[in-house]
């Protein structure tokens, strides 16, 4: 029952087969990527089925995999409320956003920021926002990766830090977004398997009926009732609802997510995918039921420790007993595809804000070739790599998972989600309104976790820097803020420039006419 | 009035007479009818989800109480309802952004497209248009 201390050797043939497969994807899609939208958009040639996978492979990360199966595990209901809101987002994402990101943008979403917009200033908000997201998210997954590596296989943190951020950039650079499409349409293949195995697995040992699952699970926790009931996680209830809201609303301002509708033909394509996607996710949110209230009824009370902080070992343990050492290896490797899919469609997505717009479109203003920008994309992503693999390997296994990935989602929410629903939908809507938005968006979440008492524990700070204030989740604040600041930004301002081509946007969003065509791939 | 293939502009994109399909009829009416489930949708959805949320926050003793049997609390069945919702106004959308939606933006370019053509190649006003063969496209 113990996770070895020294390599496993099962786990580590699981990952190499793991990385051998990722690898030869990636092969073959380096032969078939020649020009930018094959690069960025994977020449638009995906499947509605096959970009819902992908959307699906991108969006569930090891938190979700090991995360709300852990955080289950440990408190019960809690855990659950995390899947209802990551699952609940793709309405969002479907009624507002996919469509018409789909038909009015290019390769990234500061494309439709700027279709009307000034140029350079709001390309330039639109990457700060792009960024900010990448950061907190990308880092999180990095040291996820770390801490589970290190756990499960037995690799010294550092060493697998470097690993997975030398993978992921491989995967970019030889085969761009069409090896990273494919990457994580496997991935979650891969995910879906392993959930379904050992759910039925679960219910052979249990129950096959929630319910004496929930009653088993009971049992075993110290918490008796109390586990089945909300409030063992999130203990102020202000919280519970401020998580939500950015649960709810980040995912439609996450970067990787939106940037996925520029790889499908047309907005038809689009729409479907994110119906693929939301059977997908709901499907495996479904799973976690089992996964994490089986673990409780499995493990027990005894397994507590050995879950480390935050459950994300539970899952692992659980797969241990089982159908030990092969199938935790098994999970093991599952997980690591999970991490990689991710940290490579976020990479790809910051790579894309540094080179197409920072240095195509403002450094350059859109003077430089195809090629040009390709090859800053590489240099890019080999940077935004090495960057998150130090600041991963610096910070170390101490930096709060659970707290980077919140903001990642509390920033997407407050910054370019108001900044992108606007632009397509208030005629009005002008630079001032962007700029003004995503800066009050981004520096306004990042404050408030700054002095939020997650950062500052301890009995002097207990609530926070400011005693007063003792939310640890930003969006109920900083999403109205965001929105306010778009709001405040167009009003004192006019742009008539802006207002007069609305008409375009409006009719290209909401038809198609004039959108990006696809290009197909070679081959 | 330039013909619509008539070379790109700078900025690499095609040229319609934008403002002139933003006020016309068939655009009109196919934003009005994804206005009209769109809003709706989402007010309902994020009502539905948001109180969800808030009496978790706020009402966990009512959250955990007994639903049916005993194991099951209100809470959890609260929570199956959001995937639900989720399943059911994702499928409802499909459908009719396949059956409405998507024929009333068909008509909105076509008949664009339509009164281009007739402007420079006749310099003519707006020609009648033609009938659509797909009934679907009326309001069920």
């Amino acid at each position: 029952m113990t996770l070895l201390a020294s390599v496993n050797e099962t786990a580590l043939v699981v990952f190499a087969v793991v990385v051998g497969i990722t690898m030869v994807i990636t092969y073959l899609a380096s032969k078939r990527v020649s020009t930018a939208t094959d690069f960025w958009a994977a020449g638009r040639s995906l499947t509605g089925p096959q970009n819902g996978f992908a959307i699906a492979g991108d969006y569930m990360s090891a938190a979700s995999f090991l995360g709300i199966a852990g955080l289950i595990y440990l408190f019960g209901f809690d855990g659950f409320l995390y899947s209802v809101g990551f699952l609940v987002a793709f309405l969002t994402v479907l009624f507002l956003l996919a469509e018409r990101m789909r038909n009015s943008g290019k390769y990234t979403i500061a494309d439709v920021l700027t279709f009307r917009l000034k140029q350079k200033p709001a390309r330039s908000a639109a990457a700060l926002g792009t960024l900010a997201v990448v950061a907190f998210y990308l880092i999180a997954q990095m040291v996820g990766a770390g801490v589970l590596i290190e756990a499960l296989v037995g690799i010294d943190f550092s060493l697998a830090v470097v690993l997975t951020g030398a993978f992921m950039v491989v995967y970019i650079i030889a085969g761009g977004m069409l090896a990273t499409s494919w990457v994580q349409i496997i991935k979650a293949f891969m995910l879906m398997s392993a959930a379904v195995v050992m759910t039925v697995w679960v219910m052979t040992k249990t129950s096959a009926n929630p319910v004496d699952l929930f009653k088993d699970a009971r049992g075993q926790s110290a918490e008796g009732q109390k586990y089945l009931e909300p409030g063992l996680f999130f203990a102020t209830p202000l919280d519970t609802v401020s998580l939500g809201l950015g649960l709810v609303l980040g995912t439609a301002g996450l970067p990787h997510i939106l940037m996925r509708f520029f790889t499908v033909p047309n907005a038809k394509a689009a729409r479907s995918s994110v119906m693929w996607a939301i059977g997908l996710i709901g499907a495996f949110y479904l799973m976690t039921t089992f996964l994490g209230f089986g673990a409780r009824a499995i493990l027990g009370r005894a397994g507590e420790e050995a879950a480390g902080t935050g459950g994300n070992l539970a899952l692992p343990n659980l797969a241990d007993e089982l159908g030990g050492d092969l199938f935790l290896a098994i999970i093991a490797g599952v997980a690591f595809a999970t991490i990689l899919a991710v940290v490579a469609g976020l990479v790809i997505s910051a790579s894309g804000a540094v080179a197409h717009d920072i240095w195509s479109n403002v450094v350059r203003a859109g003077r430089d070739s195809e090629r040009e920008e390709v090859w800053v994309a590489k240099i890019a992503a080999v940077s935004i790599g090495a960057i998150a693999i130090a600041i991963a390997v610096i910070g170390g296994a101490g930096l709060n998972v659970s707290f980077m990935v919140g903001l990642a989602f509390a920033v997407a929410a407050s910054a370019n989600f108001p900044a992108l629903l606007l632009a397509l939908t208030w005629r009005r809507f002008n630079t001032t309104g962007a700029i003004v938005g995503v800066l009050t968006g981004v520096f306004s979440s990042v404050f408030l976790v700054i002095i939020s008492p997650k950062v500052w524990p301890g009995a002097d700070s207990e609530g926070g820097l400011f005693g007063f204030y003792d939310l640890s989740q930003p969006g109920i604040i900083s999403i109205p803020l965001g929105f306010l600041g778009c709001w405040l930004g167009t009003v004192l301002t006019t742009e008539p420039a802006a207002e007069r081509k609305f008409d375009e946007l409006y009719v290209r969003s909401e038809t198609g006419l004039g959108a990006e065509v696809a290009t197909g791939l070679k081959g | 009035m330039s013909a619509p293939e008539g070379g790109l502009p700078a900025d690499g994109r095609p040229q319609y007479d934008w403002e002139t399909i933003e006020r016309s009829p068939e655009f009109r009416e196919l934003v009005s009818r994804k206005r009209a489930f769109i809003v709706p949708g989402t007010i309902f959805f994020l009502a539905w989800y948001l109180g969800f949320i808030v009496l978790a926050g706020y009402a966990p003793d009512f959250m955990g109480s007994e639903f049916l049997v005993d194991g099951l609390t209100v809470g959890y069945v609260l929570a199956l309802s959001q995937f639900l919702m989720t399943f059911v106004l994702g499928w409802m959308y499909l459908r009719k952004a396949d059956r409405v939606f998507d024929p009333l933006a068909e008509r909105a370019v076509a008949s664009a497209e339509g009164r281009e053509h007739a402007a420079a190649e006749t310099a003519a006003p707006e020609p009648a248009r033609q009938p659509q063969p797909s009934g679907r496209v009326l309001p069920q």
